[in-house]
Parts: structure tokens; C-alpha cells; sequence
């Protein structure tokens, strides 16, 4: 009997990914292995939906849900508290096949909103709902409604208290020290999709809305480029529509990792802000970057996880491993 | 050489298949409005203040849906969005969802001056007005009988916004554009969306990249057209990427509108205006009605390749 010996040691694919991110700034050290904790946690979800077939966008709705739920982000539970001491959330999910895109601002009471999102997408032929609208339209899909303070950490409560004071500085204060989720993703079958959810600024104006659920600037998902979630200072990042922007460099050539720097370099000079995202192209590609102290990340690919937390930190180990 | 030759303002009046009844009510519109944005030029306002002024106009003009005029949502209650931008800072202000203000681009010009924010929605942005001093203005000034009686018809027939064919669909938003004297660029859009909508529905007018943006280094956009298209495409960023890649104003905005053509079936217009002065304004639409003012001359259209000109009353 004749039998070919071959090595059937498989280099495993580049695809599917997912990165996700818990918001740069910075980060209390006493806070940051929570973050830590957090971001594997969820991204190890987001990996084991796209290894069992499931799409980029099922990725990193399920990554973000978990990270809303995670009372140690700012998003869904753990969200800052408005001047009101109220809980406004902005989230946008996007579909790079199809540029199909979802998203709401100023919505309440919801304990995911970027399954809220995800319904406007897919349910609707509109791509944004604000307000009371957002939660009316919840209320039609059947998506309960909590009580706010199920939503509202004490830690939140004690930042918005703190940031009440005569001579506070809320736009230096919040900076990360709570942080937006987001999270982007390419599956098996090369789509890829974005998701970004945030509580806002912390002591904001009502109905103040960031770049979160701004298509181009919380994020944008391109299957022809790639995709982009983006956190740090909102107002500045919607200047420069920075998710866009850096698809723009891909577009023209730019790795991940390059366009993502180029285009927090243009934030940083041109309107002096900081932040962070994390990339992805088509082919698998990544990118998780920051101009502020720190941005907790974490990526899966190839069985393996990725995470950091502090510029130049990059943590490798199996993702079956226990941190 | 006199500084303000380079000095130019273009405005739309929304970019749809205007029907032949309200044709020269929208061209009438946007040249006065031209010409009023232009005179703050003139007499050497800002970019700024002429974009502002200009889409006061049109807001203040029933036959535009945008502040008087405005479209019901599906409730039968007008929410309004709005967005200005200035080109040398970068700075930004937008409102969306705001109820029963008559002029929301000024409102969203006050987020930009007078908070550190971008963008206010909802209640909040009429809270925000109402601190400032901004009066309420009842629903039934600012609505239109016809706009009540098109209403009524289309909630007996229609549940929800066609996604083909969506030209048909009025989409008169309405923009301006500017660049001054000092080489300042700065865009506005103003409307009151599609009629009934969805309650809260944000269309593109109010999100900074899609339904305008303004750069001194490449230009000022305004969009008017399929308001899901233009955020899927961020249509006015779209535009200006391609004048970063030399592209000249009249090709940036026919490749970008073609690509939203492409891409995600939609249509719409853009006008534009170049830190140098050039302009352009194009559409994928049946018509669009635009007016522009440059070197003393009035520019302005309705039908595709349309354009006319006249002298500017002095």
C-alpha cells in the first residue's frame, strides 16, 4: 500500500476577526483590569459567533452587547449621567455589504442599544432615530423598557456629582476615565461591520449628541475598504469624521495601522483632540490605535487573542487560555 | 486685485422631481435667497453669516420644506434638522428633532457659538432654545394647508417611505455654500425631512459629512436628496475627498453622486464651492432648483444642464 505522508498542519486563515475596544483616555488604575477583563471577554464572544458561521455583524452586535452590559464601560449599564444626572446612549451599527446602517441618539431606558440599532437597520427604511422617537419604535418591537437607575453605577453617579462642582472641568475630566465600546469585525466570507455604543460626555448637555451614532465619525464599514470604530473626544472626532477619514487613506493605499495613525495624527493637529479606533480591512487586516494614555483593546484571530491596554502593549496568548 | 471677485455663494432648494406647480415659486426662492446671501458677502461678511442668511431665507419661505413649510412626521408634529460648519476651525453646529423653531439653522449656529457641542437633538435642543431665548412657533404657522392636505392623503394610502423610485419623493431640503473674501468656506443645510416620517427619523441634513461639510482646504458641501443614501455614502465628505485628490468641483460631485447612484440606489444633489471660488451644482434628480452668485452674475437653474443668468440688481 502506497500513502502519500502529507503534512496536513494548516495554517489557520486570517479570516474572520474582531477587534473590539472599551474607550480611550485615560483609564484609573484601579479601573483598568476590569477594562482588561472586559474587552477579552467580549471579544472571545464576538470570535465564537464568527467561527460558527455567524455574519461580521452578528460579531460585533454581540461584542458591544456585552460590553453595554458590562457596568465597567460607559455604555448601557455604566453609561456617564448627562447634567441631569440622566442616562442619554447613542449607538450605530453598519453593514459594509450593503452600506446598510442603524443608529440612535438621546435613547433611554434600553439596556441594549445596539440591538436597537441593529432594528432600525433591519427594520426599518430609516437609518437614525432619536429621542423619545427611539424608544417609541422600541416600544413597537416589543424591546423592554428599564427603570434608568438599573442603568446607572455608582461610580457614574460620583464622576457626575464630582463634575457638578463650580470648577470642574468635565471635558478634561471625562476624557476615558469611562469609556465607549465598539467593536469591527470581517467574517469567513469577507463582509465586514462595525458597531459603536457610548452613555456620551459625562455631565453633557441634554440631548447633547456625540459622533457616536454619526455614520463616518462614531464609525463606517465598507466591505470594498474595510471598517472603523472610533472613541475619544466626540466633538473632535466628528470634525474630522474621523472614521471616514481613515477609510479614505485605505482607500488610497494606507494599511490599517497607518491610515488609523494618520488619521488621529490630523484630529490631534488640526482641532487638538485625542482618541482611538480600531480598524480592519477585508482581507483581515488590524489595527488597534490610540493617541491618548491608553485605549483597553482586545482582538481575536487565527485562535489567538490579542489585547493591551497602555501605547506599545500588545498581549498575546490562545484564546482558549483564561487571562 | 478686488479681494471680493473671489467671493461666491451658491444655494438649493432641494433636489426631487419638483413638479411643474411649484416650479417657479422654487426658482423665484432660491435666487432671492442667493442674492441675500450674497449681499452679506458683499458687504464683507463672513462665509458664515452669508450661508446663514441665505437659509433663513429659504426656511422663511413656505415653499421650501425646511423651517416654514416644514413636513409632518407620521404623528402629524414637525421636527426640524439643521447644520452649519465653518471652514477655517472646523467648528460645527447641528440640531435635529427640534420642534417649532422657525429658523433651526440659526438655532444649530447658536450649538456652535454658544455651547461646546456639536450637535443637540430632541428636547434638549429645544430646551437649549428656549435658554437662549429663541421663541416657539405654533405648528399650524408653520405648516402649510397643502402640506397638511398631502399629509392626510398620504397616511390613507402609504405606510412608509418608498425606497425606489425615491426621486418622487419631495426632498426639498435646502443649503448654501460660501466662500468670502478671506478665502473662508462654510456650508448650511436646513430641513424639515420626509413626510411622515417616523418619529425621531434623522435624515442626513444635520450629521456633519453627509448632509454637508467645510474645509478651507478643499471646500464647502451641501446635500439635498434620498437622506439614507447621502449618510451611507457620507455624501458631502465623499465629494471633498475627491477634490483632495485634485478633482476638480463639477467632477467630485458627479462621481460621488454616481457612486451613491451605484451603490445604494439613491439620488440627490450637491452644490459645492471650492476655496478659490469655483462651484458647482449638480443632481441625479429630475430637477433641482440652485441659484448662485459669483462676480456680480446670477446663476440659476431647475432642469438637468440648465443654466441661466442674469445681471445682479444692483
Amino acid at each position: 500500500m502506497c500513502q502519500s505522508r502529507v503534512n496536513s498542519l494548516e495554517v489557520p486563515d486570517m479570516l474572520p476577526v474582531v477587534v473590539v475596544h472599551g474607550g480611550a483616555g485615560h483609564i484609573p488604575k484601579e479601573r483598568s483590569e476590569k477594562s482588561t477583563e472586559g474587552v477579552c471577554s467580549a471579544v472571545r464572544a464576538g470570535y465564537a459567533v464568527l467561527k460558527r458561521g455567524g455574519s461580521s455583524m452578528d460579531a460585533v452586535v454581540e461584542a458591544v452587547a456585552q460590553l453595554e452590559n458590562n457596568p465597567a464601560f460607559n455604555a448601557g449599564c455604566g453609561s456617564v449621567l448627562n447634567m441631569k444626572g440622566e442616562v442619554e446612549m447613542d449607538t450605530i451599527v453598519m453593514d459594509g455589504k450593503t452600506l446598510g446602517s442603524g443608529a440612535v441618539s438621546a435613547v433611554r431606558n434600553i439596556a441594549n442599544p445596539v440591538c436597537l440599532a441593529r432594528l432600525v437597520m433591519d427594520k426599518t427604511s430609516h437609518t437614525c432615530l432619536t429621542a423619545e422617537g427611539a424608544n417609541k419604535f422600541a416600544q413597537s418591537m416589543g424591546v423592554p423598557e428599564v427603570p434608568m437607575e438599573s442603568l446607572i453605577t455608582e461610580y457614574a453617579r460620583m464622576r457626575w456629582r464630582k463634575n457638578l462642582a463650580a470648577d470642574a472641568k468635565p471635558v478634561e475630566c471625562q476624557m476615558g476615565k469611562m469609556g465607549t465600546v465598539g467593536a469591527v469585525a470581517v467574517d469567513s466570507e469577507g463582509n465586514v461591520a462595525c458597531a459603536t455604543s457610548t452613555g456620551g460626555m459625562l455631565n453633557k448637555m441634554e440631548g447633547r449628541v456625540g459622533d457616536t451614532p454619526c455614520i463616518g465619525s462614531g464609525g463606517y464599514a465598507d466591505n470594498q475598504t474595510g471598517a472603523v470604530s472610533t472613541t475619544g473626544h466626540g466633538e473632535a472626532i466628528m470634525k474630522v469624521t474621523l472614521a471616514r477619514l481613515i477609510l479614505f487613506h485605505m482607500e488610497q493605499g494606507q494599511s490599517a495601522e497607518a491610515a488609523s495613525d494618520l488619521g488621529l495624527a490630523y484630529m490631534k493637529s488640526r482641532v487638538e483632540a485625542l482618541g482611538g479606533v480600531v480598524t480592519v480591512d477585508p482581507q483581515g487586516h488590524w489595527a488597534a490605535r490610540f493617541s491618548s494614555k491608553q485605549m483597553s483593546w482586545a482582538a481575536a484571530q487565527k485562535d489567538t487573542l490579542h489585547y493591551g491596554l497602555y501605547t506599545g502593549e500588545h498581549f498575546t496568548q490562545s484564546i482558549d487560555e483564561p487571562l | 486685485m478686488d479681494l471680493k471677485m473671489s467671493a461666491v455663494l451658491v444655494v438649493h432648494g432641494g433636489a426631487w422631481a419638483i413638479p411643474d406647480e411649484l416650479a417657479k415659486a422654487s426658482v423665484d426662492g432660491v435666487k432671492t435667497a442667493a442674492c441675500e446671501g450674497f449681499s452679506v458677502l458683499k458687504r464683507g461678511g463672513s462665509s458664515l453669516d452669508a450661508v446663514e442668511a441665505a437659509v433663513r431665507t429659504l426656511e422663511d419661505n413656505t415653499v421650501f420644506n425646511a423651517g416654514h413649510g416644514a413636513a409632518l412626521n407620521t404623528d402629524g408634529e414637525v421636527e426640524l434638522d439643521a447644520i452649519v460648519m465653518d471652514g477655517r476651525t472646523l467648528a460645527c453646529g447641528a440640531v435635529s428633532s427640534v420642534q417649532n423653531i422657525a429658523n433651526p439653522v440659526s438655532l444649530a449656529r447658536a450649538v456652535m457659538e454658544k455651547t461646546s457641542h456639536v450637535m443637540l437633538t430632541s428636547r434638549g435642543a429645544n430646551q437649549f432654545a428656549e435658554s437662549i431665548g429663541v421663541p416657539t412657533v405654533p405648528t399650524d404657522k408653520l405648516v402649510t394647508e397643502y402640506e397638511r392636505k398631502e399629509w392626510e392623503k398620504q397616511k390613507t394610502y402609504v405606510t412608509g417611505v418608498m425606497e425606489d423610485f425615491n426621486s418622487q419623493w419631495a426632498h426639498d431640503t435646502v443649503g448654501a455654500v460660501a466662500v468670502d473674501s478671506a478665502g473662508n468656506v462654510a456650508c448650511a443645510t436646513s430641513t424639515g425631512g420626509i413626510r411622515n416620517k417616523m418619529v425621531g427619523r434623522v435624515g442626513d441634513s444635520p450629521i456633519i459629512g453627509s448632509g454637508g461639510y467645510a474645509d478651507n482646504f478643499s471646500g464647502a458641501v451641501s446635500c439635498t436628496g434620498h437622506g439614507e443614501s447621502i449618510l451611507k455614502v457620507t455624501l458631502a465628505r465623499l465629494i471633498l475627498s475627491h477634490i483632495e485628490q485634485g478633482k476638480s468641483v463639477a467632477d467630485a460631485s458627479r462621481l460621488s453622486l454616481k457612486h451613491m447612484g451605484d451603490r445604494v440606489r439613491g439620488a440627490g444633489g450637491a452644490i459645492v464651492v471650492s476655496p478659490s471660488g469655483q462651484w458647482a451644482a449638480t443632481f441625479t434628480t429630475e430637477r433641482m432648483a440652485w441659484a448662485a452668485v459669483e462676480h456680480d452674475v446670477l446663476w440659476y437653474g431647475l432642469d438637468p444642464n440648465e443654466k441661466i443668468q442674469e445681471k445682479l440688481a444692483q
